[in-house]
């Protein structure tokens, strides 16, 4: 067997695991988004509900109220990208938490107990969802690395790959954040 | 549960009259355990002459007779030390623990934990303690599992698995896939890129997940069966706090989270709890062995936060 041949053999085998391995992050990103995508639309569908049991109480909160409801209507459209729903997710997390920190100014819908239970599930479902924006942004540091690294780069631009979005975990989360102005921008 | 410098309080003042008592036994204990040691020494010289050609032979034989009269006149002494001393400070640290010293926690749970990738052949242990911390169900005591091997002419050897304190808690969170914790020792031996290499090739262990906190990945290494889960449990506050407590250990640690409980095998390579022989139970040091290890165990719920009851398990 010639030197060549073997160089050969090698070579491609060196493609074939070189393509496997970016299919394979490619898929990890898409699975891990099925997942992300599937808790957020958990926490989209207690929208309607929550709406309906502060409405009655919150008259000068009315503009948030509808927004959210706003916000739910355009996270269940088809056919939306990847893009677009991590920028929905992030203006729906703010809307319900200045919804949340609203709360607190009425006390009877505090001690309301369908409210105190949709707190409880939205909490839940909150904690549930930043694990799940944790793996997603794991999945795509993984692959946006595979695909700007060397070797796996040009087979990566052969494959017209792109690099993704993370979803940005903002300091700004942490505060209570005014959602009137983030609309009114 | 009482602060660590209650439990140090409680051990010098209100253990105190025990304490000297059973500083006699000791001083006792000692003595015979020396002149054993005088005898065996004098025996030695004695037929020295004898077993000059058989030198490996008489030193088996020597460790063979100190550890038999070491573990046999110790024997009642450290009955009387657990009972009068480890049991009232258990109780001390919180009264709704309870104590007993020679069970230890079952074979099934340690296996069901899967901390380990190989079952053991025989399980020891001792210093048992249950109950409830703060309303959290937790048990914990000394296991030793080793396992058994056998040569190709059939001689038997035994290895050790894991020896040092075993704790199980529940967890402040539901969950149905497997987490394991692990010490990070590819990575701190090898290095990132050939470790990193060994640690994603482990398959048997699960998918490694990869942490989003740079100190905890160089300590440990992730492996789950769920990624999203993997992170719903391990927030950044409990990689935090689990760094913290490898830190107080000083020890390493391995953690598995199964079944809604949480699994922590502190790697302390001996048997804990047991009386000092040779060192006076009054000293300073001795007596914080004593005390840290337990408030340590014991003090894990409060450590980690287990007693915050999240909304998923109201």
């Amino acid at each position: 067997m010639s030197v060549g041949f073997i160089v050969v053999i090698v070579i491609v085998i060196i493609v074939v695991l070189m393509y496997n391995s970016l299919i394979s992050k490619k898929n990890q990103v898409q699975n891990i988004f099925a997942s992300v995508d599937t808790i957020l639309k958990k926490r989209y569908n207690l929208i309607p509900n929550l709406v309906s049991s502060v409405q009655e109480y919150m008259k000068h909160e009315k503009s948030i109220l509808e927004d959210v409801t706003k916000l739910r209507s355009m996270a269940n459209k088809p056919n939306l990208s990847d893009e677009q729903k991590i920028e929905l997710d992030a203006k729906v997390s703010s809307a319900l938490r200045s919804i949340m920190v609203a709360v607190e100014n009425y006390p009877n819908l505090k001690a309301n107990e369908n409210v105190m239970h949709l707190q409880r599930t939205l909490n839940e479902i909150e904690e549930q969802i930043s694990a799940a924006r944790r793996a997603y942004n794991q999945a795509v540091t993984d692959y946006n690395n595979a695909i700007e690294m060397f070797p796996t780069n040009f087979m990566a631009s052969m494959m017209h790959y792109r690099a993704k979005k993370v979803f940005e975990i903002q300091e700004a989360q942490r505060k209570n954040i005014d959602v009137k102005e983030l609309f009114d921008k | 549960m009482k602060s660590l410098s209650e439990i140090t309080d409680f051990y010098y003042t209100n253990l105190h009259p025990v304490l000297k008592e059973l500083e006699k036994r000791r001083e006792n204990v000692k003595s015979r355990i020396l002149m054993v040691f005088g005898v065996v020494l004098l025996m030695d010289f004695m037929v020295f002459s004898y077993a000059k050609n058989h030198l490996d032979w008489l030193f088996f034989t020597n460790v063979a007779i100190l550890g038999f009269a070491y573990k046999f006149l110790k024997q009642d002494y450290t009955k009387e030390f657990k009972d009068r001393v480890i049991k009232p400070l258990i109780s001390a640290i919180d009264e709704n623990l309870n104590y007993s010293k020679d069970e230890h926690v079952q074979e099934f749970k340690f296996i069901s934990s899967q901390l380990f990738a190989t079952t053991p052949d025989r399980l020891e242990g001792n210093d048992y303690i249950s109950g409830d911390v703060d309303g959290v169900g937790i048990e914990l005591s000394d296991i030793h599992a080793q396992k058994r091997h056998l040569d190709s002419k059939g001689k038997e050897s035994w290895s050790t698995i894991f020896k040092g304190l075993f704790i199980i808690c529940e967890f402040n969170k539901k969950f149905s896939a497997r987490t394991l914790v692990l010490p990070d020792v590819a990575q701190s031996s090898f290095g990132d890129l050939v470790g990193g290499w060994f640690q994603s090739h482990n398959s048997a262990r699960g998918e490694l997940v990869k942490m989003d906190n740079p100190e905890f990945e160089k300590k440990f290494v992730v492996y789950g069966s769920d990624q999203i889960e993997a992170r719903y449990i391990l927030t950044h506050s409990l990689m935090k706090r689990l760094l913290e407590f490898r830190k107080k250990s000083s020890k390493n640690i391995h953690v598995s989270f199964i079944y809604s409980h949480i699994y922590i095998a502190i790697d302390y390579g001996r048997d804990l709890f047991e009386p000092s022989v040779f060192k006076s139970l009054l000293d300073y040091k001795v007596a914080m062995d004593y005390v840290h290890t337990l408030y340590l165990a014991i003090g894990i719920v409060e450590e980690l936060k287990l007693n915050e009851k999240l909304w998923s398990k109201i």
